[in-house]
């Protein structure tokens, strides 16, 4: 399962893309996509550059960023892990 | 420290303007993403992992109370109430909108500060030594020249698009906390036998994938030459630097492929034809700058307190470095509390420090390329009141220099770059040596820690370095040892295969045990290294805990 | 093809060959060398140095070279890949125009073309860098600006005085009389915050009033320095409203001359309307003169009265009301009348009387009159 990621260029939070053609910061929303889908999607998103930056496809297994980039994606989703009060996920 | 004039306003304000006007044209379609980058590169704006993050260039790391408090409401207002100070002097905000940076460049500008040229393939802030002004063994303030250059560089009409990145020191005593080895171009202030100041110039050093140290190609520069000189290098470096590869761009590999004499020869050619027109710096230039740069006075000089309290004792031990001007001392602000992220600190803390500043440091701030704060000047009677000022604040760790005193990148928690997380294996192997009493015990070693091998961290040039690497999933941990940052600078060697995360605090901690088991005498870290060679060191590193 | 307005761009004979459709044109990569381009480029009316890609600086490198080690003096065109942020830099190394691939961005690229008004570093056209520029103010000789400026429009006078040499601390003075409109349209198009300082000197016409406020409000002008002469004295000096009838040098000063001198001090340099063909003491006009030890600028010297009316029409200005009644020097009613004949343009001031000017714009005398008081 694949998903589309970016940067929101606004403010630079991660988002990812719905199956609406939205973007959002909730990967629970994110469309699930199959191989060929993600190709096609990442496509249409490439060409939204006034409101994501950078689109890329990442892959996902049991809802989570999973595969050899689990961990980078993984700080994209819930911040960093250097445990400070200062880099707790804003609301 | 140097002052604007109305040109200087002026021009930071059409650079204010230029970008905004460049941020609206990105929002609304006029430009590309690919058009736009190198543009918001130039005004220090990244996009990282999870956020754009803003570098504030702080030129050759001096900052006045004004500038920290600025800097301190920026991370209030439009970030999440801290900021990092880096390994070249600047401060990173780690969470600003694109749409809000005019407004904070804009704040800025009223006290004198700018992200100009902090990043992107053009010169970027030139950096000094943090002690310069203060320094006991220093020959020359080398901040006016720095700042020189500063002005030179700024919006080159020929060098904004180079082939790779360009980062130029100056230093002025005759230890190197500039770092002028490994820079693009390093200049160490001389004198000639006339006593008359001029530039030693180093040309083709650096870290990174390729890291080299720069080499000799003029040992005496006149200062009204300083500018034709600079140019004439950077010429030389625009027209043939590489193109075509990344990671072969940097003026490194040109003055390796030429040989240092070929490209000094190249230089001189270029110079000869312009040494003598419009880029002669006027001495009245010279002299207006200098007088920005002066020392404090001391009237009535006071001794170093001796003290009972035994944590204040410590902290002057560990933390005061001797000033050239008798009755003041230098004080380190260690910005690595331990098991925290090196280099980072509060919105509440930069006020604390920018209050002790103004009151008792002759209103000076150094942000310092081991991610520490110095006060410069600090008249000896006040070293207390100091003191428990930053007690107050919690910046009064007594660890400046020593194996916690760690420098990390920011690493795969924040960077776009990275390939392994470095702060969390920093803060591990922080809690790890200070609990075993270790810290204390060895004394002054430097550790240093990157998370990829763009090298930010200055791995490279650490008695310590631990480079984080990607495999398969997995992060890894290589160490390397015996790099160095001065004068006696040299870059660490690999000592093996990588190890795992949660194997790098133990293997730092029997580094540290075996360096106290074989050293001779007093001997530090890295004189014991360089004497009994790595080969001691390694097997305590892969020794099963 | 857009004009990146360098400083000195004179090539008439080069211009004259392209537009014939002759002349050698000459392309080269950024990546040149200059010595092997020097020979290739000799003769040629214009080089294009191509620009593969934006971010590909080796073209302002080269443009610098063939301008200064090669000497080449011909038209110099930036083609290619090239984004309007990178104007001042073309302009800076000595590029003449630029074509670059991305049309219908030519605002962007104007308004680039004049982002910043100083550099750090010396260039092309006339820049002075900064470091040298800074120093050079003090000692700044009357010769040397009159020099400069001979040739150049008064547009290009004012931007330079307004942006450049006395930033900051430099006004206008305006009569909004009969040619007004035209320094003032041309200080809104450089910068409409430019100080205007207009002395009210309770004589004036009600048109001069009412044309004040219209031409403020068309223009956009946004900093209009009203000044009156000061009450207390022209109580005691002009208590029956006479004074300029019993002596008009008198009642210039108190309400022209005095008023300015207290505020004077704010500016380094004022600009003025004055121009050559008024005649009188004004047909040996210099574009700059110091007055009392402060610079007056007078950048439509050189303008006669066709030029005024051509500019006039050309920018569709509105005009003083009176000036359809025979006005063309409009001062205050007390002492303004219509043209008299085929007098000069100034010959209904002050009719029947030597005076001809207020003296705003004269030094001003040895104080015998302030000795012969005490």
């Amino acid at each position: 399962m694949k998903t589309v990621t970016a940067n929101r260029l606004t403010d630079g939070r991660v988002i990812y893309r719905t199956a609406n053609g939205d973007w959002t910061t909730d990967l629970a929303d994110a469309a699930r996509l199959d191989s060929d889908q993600a190709d096609v999607v990442l496509g249409l998103a490439s060409t939204e550059n006034r409101i994501a930056v950078g689109a890329y496809l990442i892959e996902l297994a049991d809802d989570l960023p999973g595969g050899q980039k689990w961990r980078r994606e993984g700080i994209r989703l819930a911040g960093p892990t250097t445990g400070s009060t200062h880099t707790a996920a804003v609301a | 420290m140097y002052t604007y004039d109305t040109y200087d306003h002026a021009m930071l304000a059409d650079r204010i303007a230029e970008f905004r006007d460049q941020v609206e044209r990105r929002l609304d379609g006029r430009l590309t993403e690919d058009q736009f980058k190198p543009l918001r590169l130039m005004n220090g704006v990244y996009l990282q992992l999870h956020a754009y993050m803003l570098r504030v260039a702080i030129p050759y790391g001096t900052m006045n109370s004004a500038q920290m408090r600025t800097l301190a409401g920026i991370a209030r207002d439009y970030d999440r109430g801290y900021g990092h100070f880096t390994t070249r002097q600047n401060l990173q905000y780690n969470w600003p909108a694109l749409v809000d940076i005019p407004d904070i460049l804009d704040r800025l500008a009223a006290v004198e500060m700018h992200a100009i040229q902090t990043s992107g393939n053009c010169i970027r802030n030139v950096t000094a030594d943090p002690f310069a002004g203060a320094a006991a063994d220093e020959l020359e303030d080398g901040r006016p020249w720095a700042e020189i250059v500063r002005q030179w560089s700024s919006f080159h009409p020929e060098f904004t698009f180079l082939p790779r990145k360009f980062k130029i020191a100056v230093n002025g005593a005759t230890a190197d906390r500039a770092g002028i080895r490994v820079h693009d171009i390093g200049l160490q202030v001389v004198k000639n036998d006339a006593g008359e100041t001029g530039f030693e110039v180093w040309v083709g050093g650096g870290q990174g994938r390729t890291p080299r140290l720069g080499q000799l190609i003029k040992p005496f520069l006149a200062p009204e030459d300083l500018l034709s000189y600079l140019t004439a290098c950077l010429r030389v470096y625009n027209q043939h630097g590489r193109r075509d590869n990344l990671y072969k761009a940097r003026i490194k590999i040109l003055v390796e492929a030429l040989g240092a004499e070929e490209y000094g020869r190249q230089v001189e050619d270029e110079w000869a034809a312009i040494r003598e027109g419009e880029l002669k710096l006027p001495v009245e230039e010279i002299a207006r700058i200098r007088a920005f740069f002066g020392k404090p006075q001391s009237p009535t000089p006071a001794p170093v307190p001796v003290t009972e309290n035994s944590a204040f004792a410590r902290w002057l031990d560990r933390n005061r470095r001797d000033h050239s001007v008798e009755g003041l001392s230098s004080l380190v602000i260690s910005l690595k509390p331990i098991g925290g992220t090196p280099g980072d600190i509060t919105d509440a803390q930069m006020d604390a420090v920018a209050d002790l500043a103004e009151r008792h440091a002759f209103d000076e701030i150094r942000a310092t390329p081991d991610q520490n704060l110095i006060l410069p000047h600090v008249r000896n009677d006040a070293l207390e009141a100091v003191w428990t000022g930053l007690v107050d604040a919690g910046l009064a760790i007594a660890n400046a220099g020593l194996a916690t005193d760690i420098v990390a990148c920011p690493g795969l928690d924040y960077c776009n770059l990275a390939n392994a997380r470095s702060i969390p294996i920093a803060q591990a192997i922080s809690n790890l040596l200070d609990e075993t009493g270790l810290s204390e015990k060895a004394g002054d070693v430097t550790i240093k820690i990157d998370g990829c091998i763009n090298a930010c961290g200055h791995h490279h040039v650490a008695h310590i370095g631990v480079l984080g690497v990607d495999k398969r999933g997995e992060e890894f941990y290589q160490i390397t040892l015996g790099g160095a940052f001065g004068v006696d600078a040299a870059i660490g060697s690999i000592i093996g295969k990588g190890l795992a995360g949660e194997d790098v605090p133990a293997a730092i901690a029997r580094t540290l045990e075996t360096y106290l088991d074989i050293r001779a005498g007093n001997e530090r870290f890295i004189d014991t290294l360089r004497r009994v060679g790595p080969d001691a060191f390694k097997e305590a590193i892969y020794a099963e805990a | 093809m857009l004009k990146l307005d360098r400083k000195d761009d004179t090539h008439p004979i080069a211009d004259a060959q392209l537009a014939a459709g002759g002349g050698r044109i000459v392309e080269l990569a950024g990546d040149a060398d200059w010595r092997d381009a020097r020979a290739e480029i000799a003769g040629a009316v214009r080089v294009d140095i191509r620009f593969p890609i934006f971010n590909d600086g080796r073209g302002f490198t080269l443009a610098t070279q063939l301008r200064q080690r090669a000497g080449y003096a011909g038209k110099l065109r930036a083609v290619g890949d090239l984004i309007p942020d990178q104007a001042q830099h073309l302009m800076r190394v000595g590029f003449d125009d630029v074509d670059p691939d991305r049309k219908g961005q030519d605002a962007d690229w104007a308004r680039a073309r004049t982002r910043f008004a100083h550099a750090y570093q010396p260039g092309q056209g006339n820049v002075t860098p900064l470091f040298r520029h800074r120093h050079n103010r003090q000692d700044r000789d009357l010769a040397a600006l009159n020099a400069r400026y001979r040739d150049q429009t008064p547009q290009d006078i004012l931007r330079d005085a307004i942006e450049n040499e006395w930033i900051g601390k430099i006004a206008i003075m305006s009569s909004f009389g009969a040619e007004a409109a035209v320094g003032l349209h041309m200080i809104s198009q450089i910068d409409p915050a430019t100080p205007v300082i207009f002395l009210d000197t309770g004589r004036l016409f009600a048109q001069t009033e009412q044309y004040q406020r219209q031409l403020t409000l068309e223009l956009g002008l946004t900093n209009i320095r009203l000044l009156t002469p000061d009450a207390e004295a022209a109580a005691e000096e002009d208590s029956d409203n006479r004074l300029w009838r019993r002596d008009p040098d008198a009642c210039c000063s108190l309400r022209k001359v005095r008023p300015l001198d207290d505020i004077i001090g704010d500016y380094d340099a004022l600009i003025t309307g004055r121009k050559r063909f008024h005649g009188g003491g004004r047909m040996a006009l210099p574009v700059v003169e110091r007055i009392n030890g402060r610079i007056r600028v007078n950048p439509l010297a050189s303008w006669d009265a066709a030029a005024i009316e051509d500019y006039f029409q050309r920018f569709d200005l509105p005009r003083h009301p009176l000036t359809d009644m025979g006005y063309a020097s409009i001062g205050c009613w007390t002492c303004t009348a219509p043209v008299q004949g085929d007098g000069d343009i100034r010959s209904g001031r002050w009719l029947g009387q030597d005076k001809t000017e207020c003296g705003i714009h004269t030094p001003a005398p040895i104080a015998d009159e302030q000795v012969a008081a005490e």
